[in-house]
This record gives structure tokens, sequence and C-alpha cells, in this order.
């Protein structure tokens, strides 16, 4: 319908063009024939997409599900490693994690509060923020590496639960930062004008508000850097070491078991007994992080209600 | 510069200009019973020169009506009443705010301590996404105005009942505040304004966001507030300010036209620009 204007045909009148154009033209029609398939050929490409992605992950919880069900008894809680049990892992990887959390999710919290609330207009947070960015890209085992140096031979703490600790807390931080100011951003500025208006100080009471309204997203965070700490292993290979006995708790030099370093140690050997160890550890951590993911959204549905 | 506005001057005040030591004093303006004097006030954002050599009275327990075209300032100039607009970037002014005989710039004066005195009310109904209750309880949660459980109910229902909305909830206080209706939802903003018990209250374009009933017992509400409240009026709609006002300040690009009672300023306005307001006739 491209009319030349160099053209000898003379250009039809605009009502006839109009005329043209509209539901009754057979053009338009197999127009919306073709885009139809067209539509229904992505849909087809993007289901099928999902699904090949979504095989493996199910493949994964069935295989280690079957094995772990089996598997599974009383054993591997009263146990430790030298009995077939994983009961000094578990309370390593409990003890180990609650330490990181215990330092990483007040620091992070009332970090990311700072950045969301009081530091607008400072250099400081902006250099906070590219280094909280950095230290989120760095890879694990680097970070690992330094706890190593830092804590293990430097401080001479040796290989201890604190050491891995807080390596693990330096790999969290950065997430809860920035989730949690995240979240204090999408607090409708309406909210806070009528709060101001109110008289409430900043610090105060704004916080009492916009904390409530972001503790969803901060929730979410927090759970997934947990998420992250649980199924990291290269850092605490270099901070925690390995050990079959039960751990100390607080102690220095004292080698701590934990889930993600019995798969590491045990998955090669060659003894079907060890091998069930793997297994069994890893079938916990799945467990471990879907427990997670179901507590994290019953936290959100809750505060939905709001 | 248009003129320069005139109000008129009630029948018992004398002309006093000559004994005050007030050297700000503007000429035509009444002080008598002035609880807010804005004495050449310019307002800058960046570069953006807001609002032109503003002087003006609010007086005490009235109803002053502020209007004007839209981006004439109207907002600008009550927000410097409660120092809201110090946080915003580039914000700058020169001229003086005195309320109840004090400079409320001065540094000897508390921005959140102010906001006690000078409550708001925003255009869109901006509850929190809380119980009723704990919307008005708010303030008073914050400022710590009561000492036992008792002194906070009471504080909660007289506000509500303050804000005419106290009959519609008194059953359902533990509510989320965001399953009211629109009007609902702006006298419940009003309530909480007024739990903190301010002696002045803003409120910039109450009703513009609500249907012509809720509007209607909005301005209700207004009368009946201004026996206890200094009330400041943003409006765009000139049948309201004509049936609620008492003052009448008429505010374009920035200048103030002409400020007087609302019967001189709608029957016999002065300026030929409030006369073209009134009738419509300016955009």
């Amino acid at each position: 319908m491209y009319w030349n204007k160099k053209s000898n045909v003379e250009a039809p009148e605009t009502a006839d063009i109009v005329a043209r154009l509209d539901w009754r033209n057979p053009a338009v029609i197999s127009n919306y024939r073709n885009r139809k398939i067209t539509n229904n050929l992505i849909k087809l490409f993007s289901l099928v997409s999902v699904l090949l992605v979504l095989y493996p992950v199910f493949d994964i919880l069935y295989m280690f599900a079957y094995k772990g069900v089996l598997l599974l008894s009383i054993q591997t809680f009263t146990e430790t490693t030298l009995a077939g049990g994983l009961s000094n892992a578990i309370l390593g990887t409990i003890i180990i994690i609650g330490l990181s959390a215990g330092i990483a999710i007040p620091l992070g919290v009332f970090g990311g509060i700072y950045m969301a609330e009081f530091s607008d207009r400072s250099k400081y947070a902006s250099v906070v923020r590219f280094v909280s960015d950095v230290l989120a890209g760095l890879p694990s085992i680097v970070v690992g590496y330094f706890g190593f140096l830092a804590l293990v031979l430097y401080f001479n703490w040796g290989f201890s639960p604190m050491a891995a600790g807080i390596t693990l807390s330096i790999l969290m931080l950065p997430y809860i930062i920035r989730t949690t100011e995240l979240s204090l951003r999408k607090v409708p500025s309406t909210i806070r004008e009528a709060a101001i208006a109110l008289g409430s100080s900043k610090s105060q009471m704004v916080n009492r508000l916009t904390l409530r309204f972001a503790m969803p997203g901060i929730l979410t965070g927090i759970l997934i850097s947990v998420g992250i700490a649980l199924s990291e292993t290269a850092p605490l290979l270099y901070t925690a070491g390995f050990s079959n006995y039960q751990p100390c708790g607080l102690c220095f030099h004292s080698q701590t078991a934990y889930l993600t370093g019995i798969i590491y140690t045990f998955y090669t050997t060659p003894t079907a007994e060890f091998q069930n160890m793997a297994y069994l550890a890893a079938f916990l951590l799945i467990l471990t992080v879907l427990l997670i993911n179901v507590f994290a959204r019953s936290l959100l549905r809750r505060f939905s209600k709001l | 510069m248009g003129a320069r506005p005139e109000a008129i001057r009630e029948e018992q005040k004398d002309l006093e200009f000559e004994t005050r030591n007030n050297s700000q004093a503007q000429v035509g303006t009444t002080f008598g019973e002035a609880f807010v004097h804005i004495s050449h006030l310019n307002v800058y954002y960046n570069d953006l020169h807001v609002l032109k050599d503003i002087s003006l009275d609010i007086r005490e327990k009235e109803i002053t009506v502020i209007m004007g075209p839209s981006g004439c300032g109207k907002s600008t100039l009550i927000r410097v009443l409660n120092r809201m607009n110090d946080g915003i970037p580039g914000f700058r002014f020169s001229g003086k705010v005195i309320m109840d005989g004090i400079d409320i710039y001065s540094k000897a004066v508390d921005p959140v301590l102010l906001k006690m005195r000078v409550g708001m009310v925003f255009q869109k109904p901006n509850p929190f996404p809380i119980s009723i209750y704990d919307n008005v309880a708010f303030g008073p949660r914050i400022h710590k105005l009561f000492r036992n459980k008792q002194e906070l109910d009471a504080i909660v229902k007289e506000s509500l009942e303050r804000a005419a909305l106290w009959d519609e909830v008194k059953n359902r206080l533990k509510e989320n505040a965001m399953k009211l209706s629109g009007g609902q939802q702006q006298r419940l903003c009003i309530a909480r304004a007024l739990a903190v018990k301010p002696e002045v209250l803003l409120l910039d374009e109450p009703a513009s966001a609500l249907d012509p009933g809720s509007s209607s017992k909005i301005e209700e509400l207004m009368v009946d507030l201004k026996k206890n409240f200094t009330v400041v009026l943003v409006t765009h709609n000139m049948q309201q300010a004509a049936r609620v006002a008492n003052n009448v300040a008429f505010l374009y690009k920035g200048e103030l036209v002409e400020i007087g009672r609302s019967a001189e300023i709608f029957e016999n306005p002065k300026h030929e620009l409030t006369e073209k307001y009134i009738s419509g006739r300016l955009v």
C-alpha cells in the first residue's frame, strides 16, 4: 500500500484506503491468523524452555530424596561421622551458620537502614555502596583464602568455627545491606511525608513505620543470605577444615565438620557407607533450603495481611 | 509586580503602624488577630523564584483560603508554614515567618516541635497501612502525649469525633485504615493531624481527590474546626472557597495579588487579575 509520489498512478482517495483497512479485509484477517500462530509458537517455546530448566531440578530433588529417605534414620542424628551418622556435621553447620548470621544480620540491617535513610547526600554512602557491591562480586574462595590468611594464620585462631563464621558473614553482608536498603527505599514517599508532617524525627519514628513496610523485603534478603551461607563449601574448607568429632563450640584451633564439607570429602570415596553419608548430607541440605523457602513464604503471607 | 494588596481593616482596629517597632509592617494588613505573620517572603528552588515578596497575615481561628491557578506557589506557601520544605534540595528563602511572636526559621525553633503546633493534611489521603486506632495514635505515641492507655483512648476518641468520623468507625478501630473509603480516609488523616493538638491546620486541597458528597462533609468539618483551630486552606475550587472562607488570598505566578475578607474578594475584587480568576477567565 505504499504510494510512490513519482508513480504515474494516481493516489486513491483517502476514504478508499481507510475503507479497505478494517476487519473485513481478508489481508487483515490472514495477518491476524499469522499473528495467532506466531503467538502460539512463542508460548510453546517458552513452555519447553521452562520444562527443560525445571527437569534437572526435579531430577536432583528426586534422586536425593529417594536415596535420602531410604538412608535416613535416627542414627544420622545421633552418631558422628565415625559411626555413619551426621550429628557432628549438623551441629557444626548450625554453629557456623548461627555465628555468621548473628554477625551479618544486625550489621547488614542497620547498615541498610543507614544507607536508605541517612546518607542521601554524603559521599561516604556512595563509597560504602561501591565497596559493598565489590564484596558481593568476590569469588567465595577468595574470601575463604582471606579468612584463612587473616583469621586462621595471622590471628592464630586455627581452623575454628569463629573463623568460618566471620568469613561467611563477609559473604552474607552485601546481600543483606542491599536488600534492606532497597526495601526501605520502596516505602512510598506519601507515608514518609505524612509521618514527617506529624512531627516524627527521621531516625526513631519514621523507622517505626517504614521498617514495618519494608520487613517482607528485609526478611527475604536475610533468608536468601542464609541460603547462600548454607551452600558455601570453599571458604569453609579453608577456615573450618574437617573433623570427625563433635564440634567444640566457639573454641579456637578446633576443626569442625559441616554438611557441604561432608559431601566434598565423601562423595569420591570408594565405600558405599561413606557415599551414603554424602547422599544424606546432600538430602539434608536440600531439605533445609526447601524449609527456608517455605518459611519465607509463610512469613511474607503473614506480612501481606497488613 | 501587581498592585500592593490591601486587606479590609476591622472597624475596631486603628492605624497603628507608626507605633509598632516591627519594621516589617506591610501597609494595609491587620495585625491585631494575626497568628502567623509572613513578611517579604521570597522562596527559591535553586534558581527558580517560586514565591515573590509575599507578605500576609493568617488570622487566628479563621479560615484563610489561598487560591490561584496551578503552579502559582500555593503549596509551597503553606509548606513554608510548617517547614516541610526544609528537606527539599535547592530550597532557600529570604524574609520572615513569625508565628505566635516567634520566627519559625530561627535556630531556636526545632522543626519537629513546630510540626506539633502546625498540622498538615495532604491532597491525596495517605493513612498509614495500620489500624485506624494506630493511625490516630501515631502522633501522640511519638510525642508521648499521654500517660496511660485511658488517656490515649480518650485522645483517639476526641480526634475522631472532631473529624466527624467517630460514629462510623467506633466499632472497628482495629481494622486496617486502608479499608475505609476515600472520604473516610481523608477524615482519618484529619483526625490523625488533630491528635497532636495543633494550633494551626494546613489543608492542601483536601477535598480535590474526593467525590462531591465527601467533599461537602469535609467542608462542614472545616467550618466546625475553625472554632478551635486556625485553618489555612489551599483549594482550586472557587465555590468551596466562597462557602468556607473568612479571608482569601489570591496568588498568581508567585506573587500575592490581593488579600481580603472573602465577601470583598468575591463580590468586589479590587484587582483585575482577581476578577478574571474569579470569573474563570484566568488560566
